[in-house]
């Protein structure tokens, strides 16, 4: 216990004496994760709300793809995104290999397919009637995806936790395609990863409670932001 | 399509492959207001929806002289203000910014719910809800208004206020309106002419005094309320209970069946020797199982 008390107190000291090796690895972990987030979202929004307000061949193929998609192993997304990276293969003119652009890539691949599933079961639990209602009054194609979105926020902001998540948890896609370079690829996450197979273990402790602070604000944000509006369900006087 | 604002021609609209709306003709003009009645299943609002453009027709002709905007059925409100929400309809019906704000609140202000602009929509009453639902569509002002049942589930004293106020509301203005209701009276209240739907079909069609008055089918005549049925000769005549009248020296004779507490008194439903019929009596009424006389003050005669 007391290990982890001095783990503590070293991640708050790295962070009080402006230590430029951690403000630099927590500002490539801020990156990578708005970044792919901000891609997660603007790809995954349009295409939840696609498959979860239209109707069109293939939607439930492809709802039960995005479902499947959330328990996708990181490392083999890492894998095959390296390999295309590589010099020679399909996407090896882009040169992302072993660049923070990379891990982008490859933590918006991850992320994606938790915004479309939970952005598309949000807007499906939206009554029918709302929407119809919408259809109705003139709204076009974009202004009903406007309001279902809005009216689904709950389960929106839910999207962007996760996927936020998962990006500041996400070691083996980073490694594997950012090749876990210090200053350039290595996050927060990762690093943790390289502290302890060097046996620093102190440090280890310390970049992960920055890591888990960092998580734990963000999703307070969020979490504030989704539920400000929400009233009470129970306890509440008739 | 002359000056009809809506022109539907054998109009025919299938859902999950059933046929739920068949060969409906159907024409408003301008400055009409169009009730349209039926059990529920009848085809109502599907073919409300069909002409809001939110269902296919499956075979015949629509044709809209202007812009159509629907209330559903539902308040179906969004998390916002009872004024945001119909700000939200006036964009999306492309009014500009500038005006939407003066607008929604002339909208709310004819629907009586003025006072209730900045009130959180969730936190709305069911009649209050149905007020600002019928207050977003008005304020779109569009040519051709169509509402699905604007009252259902109101309390008596809420949907009485309410249909007073949309009544003239819709008669004020020039456009051609389709309201679906579910009894007589809201159709009496709102429209000029009233299109009964039977079984997907428009059954009858006409003022509503002819409609209710002297209904053209046997089917329509029960449907209307003439809950009253004797058989004569070569004809079937369906009454209505203000139709019937106890009365000691009336010359038919019924043995009372049922009685059912109502508000200004009691129905009483008798059995004659051709029939049966339903009589309105001010309270106690007769026993039941006694005989009484009565006499018929009209109803409507079919051919057998």
């Amino acid at each position: 216990m007391n290990f982890l008390w001095d783990g503590v107190k070293q991640a708050a000291d790295l962070l009080t004496s402006g230590d430029p090796d951690t403000f630099e690895v927590v500002g490539i972990t801020l990156r990578m994760a708005l970044w792919s987030t901000f891609f997660a979202l603007a790809l995954g929004l349009p295409l939840g709300l696609a498959l979860g307000l239209g109707r069109f061949r293939g939607r439930r193929p492809a709802l039960a793809v995005a479902n499947a998609g959330m328990g996708l192993p990181p490392v083999v997304v890492g894998l095959v995104v390296a390999l295309l990276l590589f010099r020679g293969s399909a996407l090896g003119d882009l040169n992302l290999l072993y660049t923070l652009n990379g891990v982008i890539l490859a933590q918006t691949l991850l992320a994606l397919p938790l915004v479309v599933a939970f952005t598309a079961a949000s807007v499906q639990s939206l009554p029918e009637m709302l929407i119809d209602q919408a259809r109705a009054l003139g709204a076009s194609r974009i202004q009903v995806g406007a309001l279902a979105l809005r009216e689904a926020r709950v389960g929106v902001l839910a999207a962007t936790i996760a996927a936020l998540g998962s990006a500041f948890a996400e070691v083996g896609a980073v490694v594997l395609v950012g090749g876990n370079i210090e200053g350039e690829t290595q996050t927060l996450a990762s690093a943790v990863l390289v502290r302890v197979s060097a046996g620093e273990y102190g440090r280890a402790i310390a970049l992960g409670t920055i890591l888990l602070g960092l998580i734990l604000l963000l999703a307070a944000v969020l979490t504030f932001a989704q539920q400000h509006e929400r009233r009470p369900l129970l306890g509440r006087p008739s | 399509m002359s000056d009809a604002l809506l022109c539907a021609r054998r109009l025919s609209v299938a859902r999950a492959g059933v046929e739920v709306v068949r060969q409906v003709d159907l024409r408003i003009h301008a400055g009409e207001v169009v009730a349209l009645l039926g059990p529920n299943g009848a085809g109502k609002s599907t073919l409300l929806a069909t002409l809001a453009g939110l269902l296919p027709a499956a075979a015949g002709e629509l044709e809209l002289g202007g812009r159509v905007a629907t209330a559903l059925q539902g308040p179906s409100l969004a998390r916002r203000s009872a004024c945001a929400n119909v700000e939200a309809a006036l964009q999306w019906w492309g009014v500009p910014r500038g005006e939407r704000r003066d607008r929604a609140l002339a909208a709310l202000d004819a629907m009586g719910a003025r006072e209730l602009a900045e009130r959180p929509a969730r936190t709305l009453s069911g009649g209050e809800a149905r007020r600002v639902h019928l207050a977003r569509v008005l304020a779109l002002d569009a040519e051709l208004l169509l509402l699905d049942e604007p009252f259902a589930g109101l309390d008596a004293p809420t949907r009485a206020d309410l249909l007073y106020d949309a009544a003239s509301t819709l008669r004020a203005s020039r456009r051609a309106t389709l309201v679906v209701v579910h009894d007589r009276v809201e159709a009496w209240a709102l429209a000029d002419r009233v299109a009964v739907m039977l079984d997907g079909r428009i059954a009858a069609e006409g003022a509503p005094a002819e409609i209710f008055g002297s209904p053209p089918t046997p089917e329509v005549a029960v449907f209307v309320g003439f809950a009253g049925r004797l058989e004569e000769p070569g004809a079937v005549r369906l009454v209505r209970p203000q139709d019937v009248a106890l009365d000691g020296d009336g010359p038919l004779r019924g043995r009372v069946t049922r009685l059912v507490p109502v508000e200004d008194g009691v129905r009483v439903e008798l059995a004659l020797d051709d029939g049966r019929v339903v009589a309105l009596a001010p309270a106690p009424g007769p026993e039941l199982g006694t005989e009484v006389s009565l006499r018929l003050a009209g109803g409507v005669r079919f051919p057998r």
